[in-house]
């Protein structure tokens, strides 16, 4: 965690003023700055400047949120995995990774309902249809709902270290988990030759400013988990500090009765 | 026109999601960091 | 105590629970055949019925392991008992495996209720080709179902507010055994022109989700429980 408060050193003074106030440090606002440029950059050329496709038409436009979101929320659950890894790996480690999990998890379930919105649409304007039960779209309602069940587990109460280990221990089995609905998806829709209209949104071929237009919306997404990533997990690093001095709190008024009786 | 309506709303989903919890989770640092003493902030 | 002996004395422990309160006899069972009774009524139409009556009865199999799961672990939180077999030391590998191994039981005896009701009231059809395919798919498919159930039913089971967690765990999990399950039992029961042949790919899936989630679970059903 140090390398991200390298870039509050220089103006640590004015920041403990300032940096006392939120979770924001010199580094979190350059990244904030430069990921709302990135974002309009993102909103002009896709929805203005860059061209309609030949095939597609204008609903391409679609496919540079979609494909955006979806390859953040790959991302953000991947880091969500490597965590929970972490954390059980070296049982001594700081829940800091614990956190990390948990907010990634958080921002990835978000990106991916954003997704599968947008892929709804972008499908209904090409193919007339909503939804399609090919593997890829299955296996990515899947993994939605399996990190609304790992959100879940994490409220369950308990310590700190509990919530860790239980959720750590769920990431690691939908990790497991993904690939076998994926596969058995997969067999179930070749066996109805339905694998042919299955991957649609790889029968698309952008070059050009189209390209370059995918690749901002790539890059702006991942700006955007990077800065959110940063500031959900400072938040959940205060919320259990409270919690514990909560707990201080609680136990200092139990010993100040135990002495009193 | 259906097409206009569809791509205006993948973009105001996908910025409007991400304007309210960049909202939210500002908010709730500023909330976090009133009660907590300086130690508890290591970014700071 | 090796870790197989727990699981033996506490499958047995659980059975016997279920032989004195036979509350999965009474309630479980009914409750599934009545599942059925209502795709029947939501369905209307025979051809229909027939044509999707192994999705059914892996429908009705998987509604019944909620319920079998909660029971099984509700037997365990009642009086803190599973907290009692961890602090007493015992494996929490073999309350896994223990657990599991009661609840195949319980799965099994369901799905012969199932199977059977599929035959008389949907008119499925099942021949002695078949038979061989359709025996190893329940099999395969009861251990998988056993083990996540186990599994989750662990994690899910306790405190308040937390049963209901259980579902939204449990059944994103389940999705391969239902698909590969009524994929087998439809080539075995020769549902939708399946040929039998078609079937054991199928298997070969119920398989693996048996084998990760047997071994997975053993590893971490002592983190699950842990309080």
């Amino acid at each position: 965690m140090t390398a991200v408060t390298a870039g509050a050193s220089e103006s640590t003074t004015t920041a403990s003023v300032r940096g006392a106030t939120g979770t924001g440090t010199t580094f979190t606002r350059w990244l904030g700055a430069a990921t709302l440029v990135a974002l309009g950059a993102l909103a002009v050329l896709g929805l203005v400047v860059s061209p309609a496709d030949v095939v597609q038409g204008e609903s391409v436009r679609i496919l540079y949120i979609h494909v955006g979101t979806v390859w953040v929320a790959y991302v953000a659950f991947i880091v969500t995995a490597l965590s929970s890894a972490a954390y059980l790996w070296k049982r001594t480690t700081s829940l800091t990774w614990d956190r990390i999990a948990g907010a990634s998890a958080e921002i990835g379930v978000v990106f991916m309902a954003v997704t599968l919105f947008a892929g709804a649409l972008w499908g209904r304007l090409s193919w007339g249809a909503f939804w399609v039960w090919d593997a890829r779209v299955t296996t990515t309602a899947f993994l939605f709902i399996t990190y609304i069940g790992y959100l879940a587990v994490r409220d369950l109460g308990g310590s700190h270290r509990q919530r860790a280990r239980r959720s750590a221990v769920v990431a690691l089995l939908a990790v497991l988990e993904i690939p076998l609905v994926h596969f058995s998806v997969k067999l179930w829709r070749s066996v109805h030759q339905d694998a042919s209209v299955g991957d649609r949104t790889s029968d698309v071929t952008l070059d050009g400013l189209m390209l370059f237009t995918l690749m901002l919306a790539l890059g702006a997404f991942t700006l955007l988990y990077a800065w959110w990533l940063l500031h959900r997990q400072r938040v959940l690093a205060m919320r259990d500090a409270l919690d514990d001095k909560g707990l201080d709190r609680a136990l200092a008024e139990r010993r100040t009765e135990g002495v009193q009786s | 026109m259906e097409d206009q309506g569809f791509i205006l709303a993948s973009y105001v989903a996908a910025f409007g999601a991400a304007a309210l919890m960049a909202w939210r989770v500002a908010r709730r640092g500023r909330e976090l960091a009133r009660q907590l003493p300086e130690e508890d902030k290591p970014w700071t | 105590m090796s870790t197989w002996r727990t699981a033996l004395l506490i499958a047995m422990k659980d059975l016997r629970v279920e032989a004195r309160s036979r509350i999965v006899l009474v309630q479980v069972l009914p409750f599934a055949g009545l599942v059925m009774v209502l795709f029947a009524f939501a369905l209307d139409s025979d051809t229909v019925l027939e044509r999707v009556s192994p999705g059914l009865i892996w429908m009705a199999t998987v509604f019944s392991l909620l319920i079998v799961v909660q029971r099984s672990f509700g037997v365990e939180t009642a009086d803190g008992a599973l907290d009692a077999l961890r602090v007493a030391g015992v494996r929490a590998s073999g309350i896994f495996v223990g657990k599991a191994i009661a609840l195949a039981a319980q799965l099994l005896a369901l799905e012969v209720l199932l199977t059977v009701l599929a035959v008389v009231l949907y008119r499925a059809e099942l021949d002695a080709d078949g038979l061989v395919l359709f025996v190893t798919t329940v099999l395969v498919a009861t251990c998988g179902l056993a083990f996540v159930g186990t599994l989750y039913g662990g994690l899910a089971a306790g405190a308040k507010g937390r049963e209901t967690l259980l579902p939204l765990l449990l059944f994103p999990v389940v999705a391969p055994v239902l698909i590969g399950a009524t994929r087998a039992t439809e080539a075995a029961l020769g549902a939708s022109g399946a040929a039998t042949s078609e079937g054991w790919p199928w298997v070969a899936l119920l398989v693996v989700f048996a084998a990760l989630f047997g071994a997975g679970g053993t590893l971490a059903f002592g983190s699950l429980i842990e309080e």
